[in-house]
């Protein structure tokens, strides 16, 4: 089912889907982020790399509106997300993933889906009468599962998933939002060589099903084959940002991560 | 005698359920006695001082105690439950004492006048208010509700407006607690401000904490308990506070989800079959 | 006389402090609400009338606070030990409620429901003075004094020795306290220990002031200490302070203006106040309101 806004042949200036400027958030004397300007344009994969406290979840946090920014702007298609509620924010079309995955656990994997159903979680009322739609609800949550190879999975309790699926449920979850910008963090973080080109595969094709989407990675190898471009970062600044093969080559970056290996 | 102590029972069944509705968004409410005592005036004065027949005045009580509700509860429903917790209690506080202090309405001395209220109306309400609680355990409503209770922020991230569902699942309980204030007041024809205090809305939490707090039969276990064993266990009825406090935290030690923990599953799997009871 | 009913204030406001410093220790310290607290501060009362008939004020005092802390501990253990995790405080907060109801429904059984008296006060705190015209009595000032000297002690040692530290490391984090060496079962129960023991002071004075028990005073006095609390701040002392006092002003000032038992709902009024425009607390200085909202 491709998303019904991928137009087919179409040569147009891409569109920026998210542009942030001068963004900035600090608790007490900590910065986390200090002056970020980043842009995402339709289409394009940014991956998001940095040593840990380079303030990227922070980054995450504050577009989807879990933390408050000091100052700074954010333009999401055309709106500003400043000071926009998470529940405005989700239905804007941003979804995301979580760094240490929070999926709802007492729920089985394919009603963790539905909740996120747009017609239902903005609408209460539907929700409730909502009897008639639910062959409709559930037949569009099994085709996310599908997506993420859990189909088979639709009844288990979410809380006994393995680590691999749990993070593929999280990417389903997200999509059944229909968003336009998709935020993932540290995706394979835990995962092995295997399960890591398995996640390759379902990150190609959640990229069908979305407009743009950023990518917070560690695995500089997972960075590489998705990343149109990638933006570096350390202590709540940008530090460098281009091809992944020129910012992984850059000194700075180099130094940020000490000797890190790939 | 017996028709007594099953009238009563349905009362504590309405209350207990108050609890619960409110319970399923996250929200732990104190507020029971407030809103039993504004069911009760409301639509006490409704009947016996403007001749307004039960139905619609029951009605009408159920909607003001709900727009309170979702007054005194917006301030601390954006919050974390705590806040919630101590603004209820401080809201059950609060209208005994407006309460006392409205003579028109009695004032201390108490508001009288007010009838029909029996046993087969009562076991009505239980129904009626039964089949809806059932109704919305099937429906995708309570997933929604059941996601906002586990993890709020990302509830709101996916899209919900939390704050939106607290106050649904809030104002609903408050209108189920007025109906039972309406029913008891309309038995005892004769109520004062300290019927519904503080310790009333304490008791009626505990009532859903014993029976279990996943699904809407635990409200209903834990009331009849709570109201039939003293009946008949003169020593329950002496100690009914110390029994119950240690059965609670016994209770809590060892299932701390009462004991009726299963919590109910939505109808529809993947292939479209209704599901049993007993689930995750 | 207003400056007479704002002494009045200030001491009520006084003890409205100290059980709300109390309560909001623990919740600084382990998140969690301790419901008995309101209790404890009830029972201070009926400490002062056993013991006052066999001793000096000054060792009611000392026994109310022995008797309060040992209560706080044994909640600890009863009602907050076991319980730890997601679901945690909701069912610590509830296990607090049942032993709450447990120790009201035993000074029931013992002391009755109806409120007692205690023993007439004689010498000196009994008397009063006069100053620019106002009578004060004594006794306001004993209890001002007493309370001002357990806030000084309190943050003496909260800032100044190594339980002190202990508690704060606690505070922030009880895991990485627990990796740097710290037990953190022992300072939980010396939280619990130092807030049931204000607590049971505070009821104590409140006995004496007005001369009385009674066992309602948890669930009505006890809980606006609560409401100070939240206007304070959660997990704040100083802002429970700061409220407490401007509470205890506040509804004296009500009552003088005649409002009568409508003053009852000033704190609460206050309280919804403070969530609407400042949910982290009028007074709050720390970082425990962060990310409260949804």
């Amino acid at each position: 089912m491709a998303a019904p806004w991928v137009r087919q042949g179409f040569d147009m200036m891409p569109m920026p889907i998210l542009s942030i400027a001068n963004l900035s958030k600090h608790f007490g004397g900590i910065h986390a982020l200090n002056g970020i300007d980043l842009h995402i344009t339709e289409g394009e994969i940014l991956g998001l790399i940095g040593p840990n406290g380079a303030g990227k979840t922070a980054l995450i946090n504050t577009i989807t509106g879990f933390y408050r920014a000091d100052s700074g702007q954010m333009d999401f298609m055309g709106h500003s997300l400043v000071g926009r509620s998470l529940h405005d924010i989700g239905r804007l079309g941003i979804g995301r993933t979580f760094q240490n995955i929070r999926l709802f656990k007492r729920m089985s994997v394919l009603e963790n889906v539905m909740v996120a159903n747009k017609t239902y979680a903005a609408h209460p009322w539907s929700a409730f009468w909502g009897f008639g739609q639910r062959r409709k609800a559930v037949d569009e949550a099994m085709h996310w599962l599908h997506t993420m190879h859990l189909d088979a999975k639709a009844d288990v309790s979410a809380q006994s998933l393995s680590y691999g699926d749990a993070r593929r449920l999280e990417i389903a979850r997200a999509l059944a939002g229909y968003p336009s910008l998709l935020l993932l963090d540290e995706p394979a973080a835990g995962m092995n060589e295997g399960e890591t080109e398995a996640l390759i595969q379902d990150i190609h094709t959640a990229r069908s099903q979305v407009k743009a989407m950023l990518l917070i990675e560690h695995d500089m190898g997972l960075i590489r084959s998705l990343s149109d471009r990638v933006v570096a970062m350390d202590y709540g600044r940008k530090i460098a940002e281009g091809s992944a093969a020129s910012v992984l080559a850059h000194p700075e970056v180099k130094k940020a991560y000490l000797g890190e290996d790939e | 005698m017996i028709a007594d102590h099953l009238f009563f029972t349905c009362i504590n069944i309405l209350l207990a359920w108050s609890v619960y509705v409110s319970l399923l968004t996250g929200s732990l409410s104190f507020a029971q006695g407030a809103f039993m005592a504004v069911g009760c005036y409301a639509s006490g004065y409704f009947t016996a001082k403007m001749g307004m027949p039960m139905l619609p005045a029951t009605g009408l009580a159920a909607l003001i105690s709900a727009l309170i509700a979702a007054l005194v509860g917006y301030p601390a429903l954006r919050l974390r439950g705590i806040y919630l917790i101590l603004a209820t209690l401080g809201l059950t506080f609060c209208i005994r004492v407006l309460l006392e202090n409205m003579d028109f309405l009695g004032g201390i001395g108490g508001f009288g006048g007010m009838k029909g209220g029996d046993l087969p109306k009562a076991a009505v309400a239980v129904v009626l208010i039964g089949i809806a609680l059932w109704l919305l355990s099937i429906s995708p409503l309570q997933r929604v509700f059941d996601a906002v209770r586990e993890d709020d922020r990302v509830a709101a991230a996916l899209g919900i407006n939390v704050t939106a569902i607290r106050l649904i699942g809030f104002s609903a309980g408050a209108a189920i607690a007025a109906v039972a204030g309406m029913l008891y007041g309309h038995y005892m024809s004769f109520v004062r401000p300290e019927n519904f205090d503080v310790t009333l809305s304490i008791y009626v939490v505990l009532y859903l904490v014993l029976g279990g707090v996943n699904n809407l039969y635990g409200a209903i276990l834990g009331a009849a308990i709570m109201t039939l064993l003293p009946e008949y266990i003169r020593f329950l009825a002496d100690w009914r506070p110390t029994v119950f406090g240690a059965a609670i935290l016994v209770l809590l030690l060892f299932r701390p989800d009462g004991l009726l923990s299963f919590r109910p599953r939505t109808a529809l799997s993947k292939h479209g079959r209704a599901l049993g009871a007993p689930g995750v | 006389m207003l400056a007479g009913q704002i002494v009045n204030g200030l001491v009520s406001g006084a003890m409205y402090a100290l059980v709300a410093i109390g309560f909001t220790l623990i919740i600084g310290v382990l998140d969690k609400l301790n419901f008995n607290h309101p209790e404890v501060f009830m029972f201070g009362g009926y400490v002062g009338l056993m013991a006052l008939p066999h001793m000096s004020v000054a060792g009611a005092f000392a026994m109310a606070f022995l008797v309060g802390g040992l209560l706080g501990v044994l909640t600890e253990w009863m009602a907050f030990r076991r319980f730890v995790g997601s679901d945690a405080r909701t069912t610590a907060a509830l296990s607090s409620l049942a032993l709450g109801l447990i120790l009201t429904d035993l000074v029931h059984k013992v002391w009755g429901t109806e409120p007692l008296r205690l023993p007439n006060l004689t010498g000196w705190l009994s008397e009063s003075f006069g100053l620019l015209g106002v009578n004060f009595l004594n006794l306001q000032m004993v209890l001002l004094a007493i309370t001002f000297a357990l806030m000084w002690a309190l943050h003496h040692v909260i800032a100044h020795t190594r339980m002190g530290r202990q508690i704060r490391a606690v505070a922030e984090s009880s895991a990485h306290a627990s990796l740097l060496g710290v037990n953190v079962l022992r300072v939980n129960q010396a939280v619990f220990f130092i807030s049931s023991g204000l607590a049971s002071i505070a009821g104590l004075m409140l006995a004496l002031r007005a001369d009385t028990v009674s066992p309602d005073l948890g669930l009505t006095f006890g809980l606006k200490a609560l409401a100070v609390m939240a206007i304070g701040g959660m997990g704040d002392m100083r802002g429970a302070v700061l409220a407490g006092l401007g509470i205890g002003v506040l509804e004296a000032l009500m009552f003088h203006f005649g409002l009568g038992r409508l003053g009852e709902l000033t704190v609460w009024a206050a309280m919804i106040a403070t969530l609407l425009l400042k949910p982290a607390g009028l007074f709050a200085s720390g970082h425990h309101g962060q990310e409260q909202r949804v």
